[in-house]
């Protein structure tokens, strides 16, 4: 008998539990290989508990296996109902004799034909229609050869007709089952493994054991720590929030305090405060998103007139002489009261600066900001940015450049350059680029010191450095997406397994 | 950023030598321009939306001459002496365009105008009616040839049964109800030059039609072609700033080719605009001293600011308390000390040597809401939730599905179907993401702590963002006492307990919902999905799902002193 189990494990190697005992017992019972069909009630155990038990015993190398293959032939379902009824042609063949037209009308069509064919290779009937026996038709109640073989193989009488056997075959009449009957025996381990002492092991340790404390007399059962185990998955932190928090904690860890503003602002905060033109491009359908139905208001308190003030080139209230130029358009209150997604953090800047905060002061915010932008692998409608400014006497671009250093570096990035850019509200305006060890240059910081336009309308006396950086293209590097949807995934499958 | 093609040869003709491919690109890195890239003798160039005068080729010139200290200071414009002609404005343009602008260029030695300056002033007029002149709706230039017009010209608006001319690209002469009907340009700029049946139009003495600002010139008199001596260019808009501004860019285009200029009156003048526009008057603004130490960060001496100044090609005085400087007029975007502080700072160089840290004792810290919100996270993780982070903008097919159209913000503008509305709840996220999960091993337990944004007259946006715990459980036999419990104990967690009410919540089954009361303040729901929403969803297994609002629990538990 072959032993193919020369890739398992050794068998001094694993031990076997109860079931896999009483097996064994009842092939080591035997002189020579027993049925698998037998085993169940020569152990006592189901067929399922001997069957996987058989199995575990052959990987263990302690039970070989000799699998026979069987073809028998057996009457389908139509084979049977002919048996009892008799086949088509016996059928036709009777009400011929008889005389009964409505016993060969009552044959169905396509049992008809055949039984009008084989009747016909037989030589009982005449050629053409009508249907007439022949005058020297076999004689007799003898079976037909069909018949015959039908009845045999029903009985599982060997010595068929071949001929016969194909033709019922083709009629659907018969059938062969192919069957593999499994002879199992122990392997030469098998034979002489030390069943009596296996048993008495401890298999899973259970309360009442250690309540008793049972398990202090017995050993325990060595599992096959190499056996597949349940695959489990557990909760899990979504990547791009938990990324951006690590983000955050640098800030923090550097002293600059979080701030936070609604997703939906007006244009008063969104643009106006920020010195853009209300008919700056950037504000137009184009760019940014609007709402139906939603109606905005202007701040309370003096802070609209003295935006107001800048936008249209005029003094603020208390001075003889204007910021700058400004915008010398007449500024719209309505177009400032309009409501739209935030479109950038520098909102919740302005709005932070509003409230006056004693220099010095630091201050980030990192949120969902929103643009009309449409689907692709780099861009999404909505986007992640990093807003941070930092107020007090004396800082300069030299500050702003030292920050983005220190930024890049905290984040695993050592060099950085800069180059001259344009925000309408910082001047002077620079983008910050960063040496990425795999993607080259890549944009990161851009930022600037706040023009007066934007500082003295809401009362800052000191120089502020801010910038807005693009987190999200900051995540997908870090994270190594290549496609900004994947940071918005939702799919389990990914979150199950992913990397942490 | 704006973008132009420029001539390589052009903007090499003002050099000495030819700069090689490195040096253009070290010296536009150190810009406000950006080299886009070289194809024969086209130029690419980008450039940040203030500084649109390095698009073209004399400005990008003028400004690689200083910064190479080839050529510095501010560039000398020749001014013709003696009056300008006349554009007579009537008072019927007012409403509609009123503010209109000229200047007179000439060719130095009486030459004509060559066709690579003519391609750039076509080039950069574009440039400048995307940008300055928001799609010539605040303004629009036109450019006239001084030998087929005749002065003085007629700005007005005209029945257009009156008006027949020739366009600029067509051969024969039509009426203007037919231009405006059929012509392209008409299509897209008719609006800004019509009113009803009449629309603007500039004749000239001989009664010919020039142009209907702000769409095109006529063929007569509008026509401009290599050789021509001298010209007229002309703005209009409904801004009298766009209108300069759009003419001192232009400008610039003759200006630095050593062109001439002399003035035009406008008569008379609208309210805004002034007789004679100082389109090539030099931009005089004080750089205080202070701010350009603020912006720089350390002293500069005066030598050095004034080597500085020269190199954006301004000229610079000492004046109290800083520098007078004068600036050439089509730098627009000078609005201030801190704009030519800024122009000083770049034209010293950005280093990424010598730079600082600020020196303070603030601290670190998040809100204190923020702190609560994020609380939440290990507990949810530990009760087995698995978490997400989904888009706040959704479908309308997502609110629909979660049955919450009537409470839901939509877009104005939505730039797709898949982005439509702002979820007022975390359940029209989760039931999405249920959806796309469906191919997956149940039972699934998913959360999401973020952003919703509801109604309200509170914010001054005529909205709220509030802060939700939402969380779905999707398996057999899972169901409302699961989602309730879940609830309760996240309420345990913050020390409190809710009372459940029997609630009627979207999306659930009846009798199968509940609102969570705190102290009477509603700050939870929890309920059982309805069949009809699992099937339209395509879920195949009962859900159960519950939403707690942050920002209404957060008052209600906060305790002075602690966060």
């Amino acid at each position: 008998m072959p032993d193919p189990t020369d890739e398992f494990p050794a068998p001094n190697t694993v031990d076997l539990s109860p079931l896999e005992t009483a097996v064994l017992k009842v092939l080591r019972s035997r002189t020579g290989p027993v049925a698998e069909e037998e085993v169940p009630r020569a152990s006592g155990l189901s067929p399922e508990e001997v069957r996987g038990s058989l199995q575990r015993l052959r990987s263990k190398r302690l039970a070989v296996v000799e699998e026979i293959h069987e073809a028998t032939l057996r009457p389908t379902p139509r084979g049977e109902s002919a048996l009892s009824q008799g086949l088509p042609e016996r059928r036709l063949l009777d009400a011929l004799r008889s005389q009964r037209a409505e016993a060969e009308e009552a044959l169905p069509e396509e049992e008809r034909s055949a039984a009008i064919g084989n009747l016909r290779r037989l030589g009982y009937l005449e050629p053409g229609m009508p249907l007439r026996l022949r005058p020297d038709a076999p004689p007799g109640e003898g079976e037909l050869p069909q018949e015959a073989t039908l009845r045999r193989i029903a009985q599982g009488t060997a010595a068929h007709d071949v001929a016969s056997v194909r033709a019922l075959e083709r009629r659907g009449l018969v059938r062969t089952d192919h069957i593999t009957r499994r002879r199992w025996a122990p392997s030469e381990v098998g034979a002489t493994w030390p069943i009596e002492e296996a048993g008495e092991r401890i298999g899973p340790l259970r309360g009442e054991m250690l309540a008793s404390g049972a398990w202090k007399t017995g050993s325990f059962r060595p599992y096959d720590v190499r056996a597949e185990v349940p695959f489990v998955f557990g909760a899990r932190p979504h990547p791009y929030p938990s990324w951006l928090e690590e983000f955050e904690e640098i800030l923090i860890g550097l002293g600059f305090e979080q701030a936070e503003g609604p997703l939906v602002e007006t244009e008063f905060w969104n643009a106006d405060v920020l010195f853009m033109p209300q008919d700056h491009p950037s504000r137009s359908i184009h760019d940014v998103l609007h709402l139906t139905g939603i109606e905005g208001r202007l701040p309370e308190g003096p802070v609209a007139d003295r935006v107001a003030a800048v936008h249209e080139g005029r003094p603020l209230p208390g001075a003889t002489k204007p910021l700058s130029l400004g915008w010398t358009h007449s500024y719209d209150p309505r177009i400032a009261a309009r409501s739209v997604l935030r479109s950038q953090t520098t909102a919740v800047s302005g709005r932070y600066l509003a409230r006056a905060p004693e220099p010095p002061f630091r201050m980030y915010s990192i949120d969902r900001n929103f643009r009309f932008e449409a689907l692709d692998a780099s861009h999404h409608i909505e986007f992640g940015q990093c807003e941070g400014v930092v107020g007090q006497e004396g800082i300069s671009i030299r500050h702003l450049i030292g920050i983005f250093q220190s930024l890049a570096k905290a984040i695993g990035i050592g060099e950085v350059r800069v180059r001259p850019s344009y925000f309408p509200f910082t001047e002077p305006s620079v983008e910050g680029y960063v040496k990425h060890p795999r993607l080259g240059w890549i944009e990161v910081f851009p930022g600037g010191l706040f023009r007066p336009e934007v500082l003295r309308p809401l009362g800052i006396e000191v120089p502020v450095a801010a910038w807005g950086i693009g987190v999200t293209r900051l995540a997908m590097v870090a994270l190594g997406c290549n496609d900004i949807r994947e940071l918005f995934q939702d799919d389990l499958g990914r979150l199950r397994d992913g990397r942490v | 950023m704006p973008q132009s093609t420029l001539s390589l040869s052009r903007v090499q003709a003002m050099f000495p030598e030819p700069l090689p491919r490195a040096r253009w690109e070290e010296l536009l890195f150190a810009s406000k321009a950006e080299l886009v890239g070289i194809d024969g003798d086209e130029l690419q160039i980008s450039a940040t939306p203030d500084r649109l005068d390095l698009l073209s080729e004399g400005g990008l010139g003028l400004y690689l001459e200083g910064i190479t200290g080839s050529r510095t200071g501010l560039p000398h414009i020749r001014r013709a002496t003696g009056p300008g002609p006349t554009i007579e404005v009537a008072a019927t343009v007012h409403p509609l365009r009123p503010e209109i602008a000229g200047v007179l260029v000439h060719p130095p030695k009486r030459s004509g105008i060559d066709e690579g300056t003519l391609a750039e002033a076509i080039r950069f007029q574009e440039v400048i009616h995307a940008s300055v002149g928001r799609d010539r709706r605040k303004a629009s230039l036109g450019l006239y040839a001084l030998e087929r017009i005749r002065f003085p010209l007629r700005y007005a608006l005209e029945p257009m049964e009156s008006v027949r001319f020739t366009p600029l690209d067509r051969n024969r002469a039509i009426s203007a109800s037919e231009f405006f009907e059929e012509h392209p340009m008409a299509t897209r700029y008719g609006a800004f030059g019509r009113d009803g049946n009449a629309c603007l139009v500039l004749r000239d003495a001989n009664d010919a039609v020039a142009s209907l600002p702000p769409i095109l010139n006529g063929r007569e008199s509008g026509e401009v072609r290599p050789g021509d001596r001298g010209l007229l260019l002309e703005s209009t808009g409904t801004s009298a700033r766009a209108v300069r501004e759009s003419l001192q860019l232009l400008l610039l285009v003759f200006a630095a080719r050593g062109w001439s200029v002399a003035p035009v009156r406008i008569e008379p003048s609208s309210a805004t605009s002034e007789t004679e526009t100082p389109v090539f008057s030099p931009r005089k603004i004080e750089l205080r001293t202070s701010d350009l130490l603020g912006i720089a960060g350390e002293r500069i001496a005066g030598p050095e600011v004034r080597r500085l100044a020269r190199s954006c090609r301004m000229d610079v005085h000492a004046s109290a308390g800083g520098w007078a400087i004068t600036a050439a007029p089509w730098r627009i975007d000078l609005l201030g000390s801190v704009d030519v502080a800024e122009d000083l700072v770049i034209a010293r160089g950005l280093s990424t040597s010598g730079t600082l840290l600020p020196v303070s004792s603030t601290l670190g810290r998040r809100r204190p809401e923020s702190v609560f919100r994020r609380r939440f996270s290990p507990i949810l993780l530990g009760a087995g939730l698995m978490s997400l982070y989904t888009p706040v903008v959704v479908s309308d097919g997502a609110v629909e599905r979660a049955e919450r159209s009537p409470d839901t913000i939509r877009l104005a503008n939505p730039p797709s179907q898949e982005f439509a509305a702002l979820r007022s709840s975390l359940a029209i996220s989760l039931l999405e993401s249920l959806r796309h999960n469906v191919r997956h091993s149940y039972p699934q337990r998913i959360s999401e702590t973020g952003p919703v944004v509801v109604r309200s007259t509170k914010g001054e946006s005529g909205t709220e963002t509030r802060y939700h715990i939402g969380f779905a459980l999707a398996g057999e036999g899972l169901g409302f006492a699961d989602a309730a419990a879940l609830i309760d104990y996240l309420l345990r967690t913050m020390d409190v307990t809710g009372v459940r009410e029997p609630a009627e919540i979207p999306a659930t089954i009846p009798g199968r919902a509940a609102r969570v009361r705190l102290a009477g303040e509603g700050i939870a729901e929890v309920g059982e999905l309805h069949p009809r929403v699992l099937e339209a969803a395509g879920i195949p297994v009962p859900v159960a799902w519950g939403e707690l609002d942050l920002s209404a629990l957060w008052p209600l538990v906060r305790r002075p002193g602690t966060v």
